[in-house]
Parts: C-alpha cells; sequence; structure tokens
C-alpha cells in the first residue's frame, strides 16, 4: 500500500536522481551547441564587418575562453535559476518562456487531450472485435495518420476551414478573450489530432488488444458482463499503465518543443518556434535553457508516471 | 435536465458570453505580410528587411525616400530640410524639426514623451561605435566621421567626437574625414533611425523587444508571429502632399492613391505585420478573407497568378480580385570566386594569374542564366552584366552582354588556350546554404562546369547549416566559389561596387577578397564624387573591370510582384523606402 512517506522517499529519490541527469543533459547539449552548433557571432555581425569585430563579438560570446570554464558559469547561472538574455532579441529568456510555453500550452493541449480521447475510444472499439468493421477502419485511419505529412495535413486544414469554409483564422494567435481563443485554437487542434491520431490509435489498439486476451478479461466476458463495464473496469484499468507512460511522457513535448511544424505554419508564437530558431541561429541561452528546463520536465513526468502507476496498479503498491 | 447535458450547455454559454464580449475591430486595419522574422527592432541591429519595416514606423530617421517618386528620392523625415554641405562636402549642418516626439513610454518622466533635439541624433550615431551595442551599421559611417576613425570603440556615450557636434538643441554638424555623397542616403537607413539615451539605458540588453521612438506608430504587441503597432499621438508631420511624394496620374491612379492627398499621418487605426516565412501559408492567409492583406508572390506559386511572363500578365481571375504591381528588386544574385585562394584567383606569378583568370572566365561562359532563371526564378529575373542592376541610375543597358551568355565553346577554347586539362585543374569548394533548393542549383552548375570539361570530382559541395555558418565559411575564406544576394541600402552604384574594394575583404563585405589598387583607386574617387555624368562613367569602368577580371558570375535582380487587396490603397514596396510606405496606407470605406 502508498503511505505518504513511501511517496515522499520516491519523490525525494527521484529528485537526487535527477541531479546527474541534468548535468549530464546539460554537458552534452553544451558540448554539441559549443562544437558543433552555429556560430552565432556570425549572425550578429553586420554587412561589412572588420576582422576586429568578428574578434569583439566573439569575445562578448565568451568564445575565448576555455570551454569547462563557460560550462562552469552556466551552471552556477543555472542554480540561480538566471537563464540570461537571448543573444538575438536581448529579451530575457525568463521572459521569453514564460510568453511562450503558456502559448504552446493553449494552443496544443486541447488536440492533445482530444487526440488521446478519440485514439482511446476508437481502439477501444476495435479492441473489441479485432478484424471487425471497426478495427479495419482503425488500422486505416493509423496508417494514413502516420503515412501523412503533418506539413500536408496543415497546409490542407488551412485551405478547407481557413479559405474554403472560412470558418477559421488560417494562421496567427490574436488571443484576446474565449471567443478569439476557440477560433484560433480549432486548426491547431484538428492539426494536432490528425498528426498524432494514428500513432496513438495503434498503440492502444496493440495494448488494449493484448489486455482483452488476459484472464481477468476473459473471465469477465464469460460471467457475461456487459460490454462497456469489462472494457472500463477490466480491460482499460489494466491497461492504462502503459498508456499512462506514454501520455505523461508527451506532456514536456508540447510544454517546451511544442510542436514545431504546427506552431511554424500557424503562426503561433510558441516555445516549438522559439527554440527551432535558437537551434538553427545558435542562441545558446534560449538553447540551453530549454534543454535544462526539458530535463527537468521529464524527470518532473517520471517521477508522476510512477506515482500515478502506484495509484492505478495494485501490484505496484505491493511491490 | 439530465447530467450529460449540462457540460455542453455550459460550453455553449461560454462561447456565447464570449462572443458578446469581443471588441469591435478598429476601423482602419491593415495586414502586412513579410517572409521572415525580425529578430531584434533596435536600430542598431535593423540591417535586414524585415527589422527595417517595424523600425522605420516604429522610429523616424532624418530623411527617407518619396514613397512614389522613382528613380528613388531623397525627402527630410525628422529633419527640417535637405543638409547644408559646405562647398568642400565635408560639413553637414542639419536641423530638425521643432514638432518631432518621442512616444510615451516608462523610460521617460512621468511615462510621457519628450522632444527629439539634437543631441539624440549625436547619441544614435555614437551609439553604434559603443561595444555594448553591438552595432551591424558602424561600417556605414567608420572613418568617415571625424573621431569615428578605424578601430574607434568608444567606451562612454558621453566622451566627445569631433565630427559630431550640437549646434543647438535643433541643429546638429557633422563633419567627414572626405566627401561622401552617400552620406544623406545613410541617414534614411534603418540602422540610422533615432533612438533616445533614456530608452536605451532603461531597458539595457531588452531595449531590441521594448522599442521607444519618434516614428508614425508605437508598439502593442510583438511575438514571433507578428506585430501589431497603433498610431503614435505625437508624430505630427502635417498633411500629406501627393504630388510632393512623386505622385504621377498616369503611374498611379489605378492605386487610389488620390484620396490620400492632403490627409494626416499615419491613415490606419492599426497595422499589423505578419511574419510569415512559408510561402505556401503567406499565400493561403492572404487568400482567406480574415488573413494578411498583401503577398509578394512567391516565385514558386507565379504559375497561379500569372498568364504570361514576357510581358507579366496576371490571369484574368487574379487581375479582377486584387490590385498589382511588379518590377525589379534593388539587389541583385550572382556566383563569385574567392580571389584569395592562389589556385583560381589571385596569384603572384602573372603567368598563372592569367591562367587562373581563364578558368574563371571559362566558368562564367559555362554558366547559362537563361536556364537559371527559367529553372529558378521562373523566367522572371532580370540578367544584367556585373554588379550594377537595372534599378540603378548608373546602369548600362548598352553594356557589352558577353559575360552573362551561355557559350560552352568559348569556355572549352579559354581552357584549352590557357593550357588547362582535366589532369590539372583544381579541387574548388562550392559553398551554399543547406537547402534542396541551393543543392539544386550547385547540380546545375556543376553539369554546365562538367560540359566544358571540368570534372565533377573537383567540385565539391560544402553545405552550411544556416546564413550565420555560410558567413563564417566566407568571411574566413573557407570557399572557393559562393552564391550570394547583396540588397542595395541606397540608389548608389557604390553600394553594389564595394563589394569588390579591396579594404573590404573578408570577413567584410568583399567575399570576393578581390584586390586590384587600380580598382580600390578608381572606386574612391568615384565615391567622393556628387552625382553626375563623371561618376556614371566611373562606375561603368568599375564594373567592367570586374567583369574583365570574371571576378563574378552574374547578375539576376529578382522581379517582386506585389498583390494586395483592393480596399487596401498603396502602393508596396520592400527595397529602399522598406517600411517607409506604411505611413502613406489607407483602408476604403466598404464597397470604396
Amino acid at each position: 500500500m502508498t503511505t505518504p512517506g513511501s511517496r515522499r522517499t520516491l519523490v525525494a529519490r527521484r529528485l537526487l536522481g535527477a541531479l546527474p541527469l541534468l548535468l549530464g543533459v546539460t554537458l552534452v547539449s553544451f558540448t554539441l551547441t559549443v562544437h558543433f552548433g552555429p556560430d552565432q557571432a556570425w549572425e550578429l555581425l553586420g554587412r561589412n564587418p572588420t576582422p576586429e569585430q568578428v574578434e569583439q563579438v566573439q569575445r562578448q560570446l565568451g568564445q575565448d575562453r576555455p570551454f569547462l570554464m563557460r560550462y562552469g558559469e552556466f551552471l552556477q547561472r543555472l542554480t540561480r535559476l538566471e537563464l540570461g538574455h537571448s543573444q538575438a532579441s536581448g529579451e530575457s529568456v525568463t521572459g521569453l518562456l514564460a510568453r511562450t510555453v503558456p502559448v504552446s500550452l493553449l494552443a496544443l493541449a486541447p488536440g492533445f487531450v482530444l487526440g488521446i480521447a478519440l485514439a482511446l475510444a476508437l481502439a477501444l472499439a476495435a479492441a473489441w472485435r479485432p478484424g471487425g468493421r471497426i478495427d479495419r477502419l482503425c488500422r486505416g485511419l493509423s496508417s494514413l495518420g502516420m503515412s501523412l505529412s503533418v506539413v500536408i495535413t496543415v497546409i490542407a486544414l488551412q485551405a478547407i476551414f481557413g479559405v474554403w469554409l472560412d470558418w477559421f483564422p488560417v494562421r496567427g494567435w490574436a488571443v484576446d478573450n474565449a471567443a478569439s481563443y476557440l477560433a484560433h485554437v480549432a486548426v491547431p487542434t484538428m492539426a494536432m489530432v490528425a498528426a498524432n491520431l494514428g500513432y496513438n490509435l495503434r498503440f492502444f489498439r496493440a495494448v488494449l488488444v493484448a489486455t482483452i486476451n488476459e484472464p481477468p478479461a476473459r473471465t469477465a466476458l464469460a460471467y457475461g458482463l456487459p460490454k462497456s463495464r469489462i472494457l472500463t473496469r477490466y480491460v482499460l484499468r489494466a491497461a492504462l499503465l502503459p498508456i499512462l507512460t506514454r501520455v505523461v511522457f508527451s506532456v514536456p513535448l508540447i510544454l517546451i518543443s511544442g510542436s514545431l511544424v504546427i506552431e511554424s505554419h500557424l503562426g503561433i508564437p510558441g516555445a516549438g518556434r522559439i527554440t527551432f530558431d535558437a537551434v538553427t541561429s545558435g542562441d545558446q541561452p534560449v538553447l540551453m535553457a530549454v534543454v535544462s528546463l526539458s530535463a527537468v520536465l521529464f524527470v518532473v513526468a517520471l517521477t508522476a508516471a510512477d506515482l500515478l502507476a502506484r495509484l492505478v496498479d495494485p501490484r505496484i503498491r505491493a511491490a | 435536465m439530465p447530467p450529460a447535458r449540462l457540460p455542453w450547455l455550459l460550453a455553449l454559454t461560454l462561447l456565447l458570453a464570449a462572443c458578446q464580449q469581443s471588441e469591435p475591430e478598429p476601423l482602419k486595419v491593415y495586414r502586412h505580410a513579410i517572409d521572415g522574422i525580425p529578430a531584434s527592432l533596435d536600430p542598431a541591429h535593423a540591417d535586414d528587411v524585415y527589422a527595417a519595416t517595424l523600425v522605420t514606423n516604429l522610429y523616424d530617421t532624418l530623411y527617407r525616400y518619396k514613397y512614389l517618386a522613382r528613380p528613388y528620392e531623397l525627402t527630410p523625415s525628422l529633419a527640417d530640410g535637405f543638409p547644408e554641405v559646405s562647398e568642400d562636402g565635408l560639413t553637414y549642418r542639419i536641423r530638425l524639426r521643432d514638432d518631432a516626439r518621442f512616444a510615451d513610454d516608462e523610460a521617460f518622466p512621468g511615462g510621457v514623451g519628450r522632444p527629439v533635439r539634437a543631441t539624440d541624433v549625436v547619441y544614435s550615431l555614437k551609439r553604434h561605435f559603443l561595444p555594448d551595442t553591438r552595432s551591424r551599421g558602424d561600417w556605414l559611417w567608420r572613418d568617415r566621421i571625424v573621431g569615428l576613425d578605424e578601430g574607434t570603440r568608444l567606451s562612454d556615450p558621453d566622451a566627445p567626437v569631433e565630427g559630431l557636434q550640437v549646434e543647438d538643441p535643433l541643429t546638429v554638424k557633422i563633419r567627414l574625414r572626405r566627401p561622401y555623397p552617400q552620406f544623406t542616403h545613410t541617414l534614411a537607413m534603418a540602422l540610422s533611425a533615432i533612438v533616445a539615451r533614456e530608452a536605451v539605458e532603461h531597458y539595457g540588453r531588452s531595449f531590441g523587444v521594448n522599442p521607444v521612438g519618434s516614428g508614425p506608430f508605437v508598439l502593442a504587441r510583438f511575438d514571433e508571429s507578428r506585430a501589431v503597432l497603433e498610431p503614435n499621438e505625437h508624430f505630427r508631420r502635417g498633411v500629406i502632399d501627393l504630388d510632393a511624394e512623386g505622385y504621377d496620374p498616369a503611374r498611379h491612379d489605378r492605386f487610389g492613391l488620390a484620396r490620400i492627398d492632403g490627409l494626416t499621418f499615419p491613415l490606419l487605426d492599426r497595422l499589423e505585420v505578419h511574419f510569415i516565412p512559408e510561402p505556401t501559408t503567406r499565400w493561403t492567409s492572404f487568400t482567406a478573407s480574415s488573413g494578411v492583406d498583401v503577398v509578394m508572390v512567391p516565385p514558386e506559386l507565379s504559375e497561379r497568378v500569372l498568364a504570361e511572363r514576357d510581358p507579366i500578365r496576371l490571369r484574368p481571375e487574379i487581375a479582377s480580385r486584387y490590385r498589382s504591381w511588379h518590377g525589379p528588386e534593388a539587389g541583385f544574385v550572382f556566383h563569385g570566386f574567392n580571389m584569395d585562394n592562389p589556385e583560381i584567383g589571385h596569384h603572384p606569378d602573372p603567368g598563372r594569374a592569367a591562367r587562373n583568370r581563364a578558368l574563371r572566365c571559362a566558368l562564367r561562359d559555362a554558366f547559362d542564366w537563361q536556364a537559371r532563371n527559367r529553372a529558378f526564378y521562373h523566367g522572371l529575373g532580370q540578367i544584367f552584366p556585373g554588379a550594377i542592376p537595372p534599378i540603378l541610375p548608373a546602369y548600362d543597358p548598352d553594356a557589352d552582354a558577353d559575360s552573362i551568355s551561355h557559350s560552352p565553346r568559348r569556355a572549352r577554347a579559354r581552357l584549352a588556350e590557357a593550357g588547362w586539362q582535366t589532369d590539372n585543374l583544381p579541387r574548388l569548394v562550392y559553398g551554399l546554404e543547406s537547402s534542396v533548393h541551393q543543392r539544386q542549383m550547385f547540380e546545375q552548375f556543376r553539369a554546365w562546369a562538367q560540359a566544358i570539361g571540368f570534372p565533377a570530382s573537383r567540385l565539391e559541395a560544402r553545405a552550411y547549416a544556416s546564413f550565420g555558418e555560410y558567413a563564417r565559411a566566407l568571411g574566413t575564406r573557407q570557399v572557393d566559389l559562393f552564391l550570394l544576394g547583396w540588397t542595395l541600402a541606397y540608389p548608389d552604384a557604390q553600394y553594389s561596387l564595394q563589394l569588390f574594394y579591396g579594404p573590404n575583404a573578408a570577413p567584410g563585405a568583399n567575399s570576393f577578397n578581390y584586390a586590384n589598387p587600380t580598382f580600390d583607386q578608381l572606386f574612391e574617387q568615384a565615391s567622393s564624387l556628387p552625382a553626375g555624368p563623371r561618376r556614371t562613367r566611373l562606375y561603368r569602368q568599375l564594373n567592367r573591370i570586374v567583369i574583365e577580371d570574371c571576378v563574378i558570375i552574374g547578375s539576376l535582380a529578382r522581379t517582386r510582384l506585389f498583390l494586395w487587396k483592393p480596399h487596401v490603397l498603396m502602393l508596396p514596396d520592400r527595397d529602399m523606402v522598406g517600411g517607409h510606405f506604411l505611413r502613406f496606407v489607407d483602408i476604403a470605406d466598404q464597397g470604396g
């Protein structure tokens, strides 16, 4: 049985374990951005720089100092939660994240949740009668969803709902109130559902089909329990562990990296967009902040997944 | 009521309530679209069209280009008249308007903007030489203004600079080291926009996202998707005088511009600038009713809008729905050789130098500009010899076109005559930005080179992940052949010919690393002459020198084709005028 004490121990263990993970992730990222990433000094120079100016900007970016010293300084600042300023715009990285992460969340979370709910509902129906009409439809849908490029899907949605039907804005994020939010979130939601439905449906179906063939579900079936009860009480509950793990681990991706393609094509000023810009331009403060925050969020997700697993699965609680 | 219906009912109520709460749209909103995202709105960083489009509307420059006059003509903006220039061309006295004020901002005492003064002009120019500014435009004035010599770095904005003097609160006197007729043009560039020292110091590093200027608009919102600008209530520039802006009924009547004559700036209640790098999305947004109001048609989408290319004629369904304008860009694209590599460029041995020149000329002869234009610019580019594009007054329509004619036979003859054979041809590195488009351009070039006997294995493509990386490769002389575009910041051939000026060698603008004392001497001579036939002759001579030396393979000026919705009254421009035209944009009444 899970007690508050054991939960605290688990959280403490996870947080301790997060330190080497954070160090490892930041060290690898720092090494990659310093030695293999774009040299931002050249992005910041004008059209006709002198060699002295090149050196000066390189000095200002700290490129003249030893790697370990730079990494050490970065860690020091990170412990003080000083994320610095974007080298390109001068905006504080904290402000940048505070501005963009909520936008990603607001724009993509509805599609994320709806996509999972839809995939789960379809997967349950498909798993109940493998090879049946719904299952065949689901297999077709998942193949289509996985093979269709997100770019094509987004362009098609823009053309249908933005131009042809003229229901929703083609792009942008001019959200001032609930009505404008609903109008602007519609196409990203459809795009998110379309982008993830195929993968989720295939995964959920496979898990549910395996669970439905296990003794508890088969026994419930033999007892003649209603279909809805078997699916929700015996099948879904038993399959919840891998499903939850998949869902919880997707959350940091939505929060931090957003969905680059969806954000880019739909003009959503979210975290994915700034991450992409930072990667291509070599804006190290932004990039390292995103990497560090992602690592922290993954640790949180890992802990949350463990706690939820204990909550839903008595076997883990007993262990 | 069944409980299951309750959430739906709540959601519907919320939606209806939200719809009722939505504010009415302002009367006149114009949604502009550009194909890139400005990183910073600090004028000292505004050397690209994306930042300049916003900076010229949030800040004001001493001068600007007339809205409609072509060729481009300067006109005062923040300055009260043209500068008084001394006879020797070295002293400029510029008087400011007395009604110009900075927009209200918390950077000022009480949050109220103060008048723009001569000290602001001096500070704005000095600021480019403060290391913390990381100016991208100091090169325009470096070694030009007395006291701002090569290598000058100011440590304090209060440090006196001999060539920058405040005569009285509204007059600034600038002393140059040598005549610089292009100087007034540099004061029309976004880089020269006037900033307030209080704002720069108040916002510190975040000044780039907190603009405080004296332009026609103030920033209401700015993110990676769009910028929203609203009128600056302190912006007073009298009424619009269309005749003074170069209005010509024969050319401009069809754009409905006559109705803005006599109105006051700015004409919009809100200006939105949307950043849409993806061409398809830009087009989709334009065709949607709530999308952007203007599109610069990307070449790859020209099929959708053009019925004919030469002369350009729109499809009837497009012509009936939108207003349009097309013209050549103020710039060009070209290929160049790295003359610093003795394998293909300058060589101390005159014999080898001559052989290298023959090789460069052969590769240029192999280049098929017509095919390049058809394949990558949809036949809409204008091909011209050298580096003086058709938009410039110094362009020579009668110039010898040999350097842009495709002649594999002549190329092979040149190679044979210079003793180049398959086994002694050098290995060359062709630099490109990592994209399918540029890779295809390389393959096309390599095929032409192969056709004249240059082995494919000797031409190696080296791709760079971003423009910054590509700039570094050029700046550190790592590539032998390169493709570049050059956009003119002012309408003077000096701006394009400086690409070959020796002291500008890499990491400067002279990516060719061309070093020719004769060229440099003539360039310096031409650069200090006022506009006129003598200067034009010199510019053309300089152009012929680089053509003769086979330093450049080029060039091609792309055609800008704009479409915009009929209720928008404007003539768009993204070149010299850049964002300045936005203060003239008006929206017709319903059905207007």
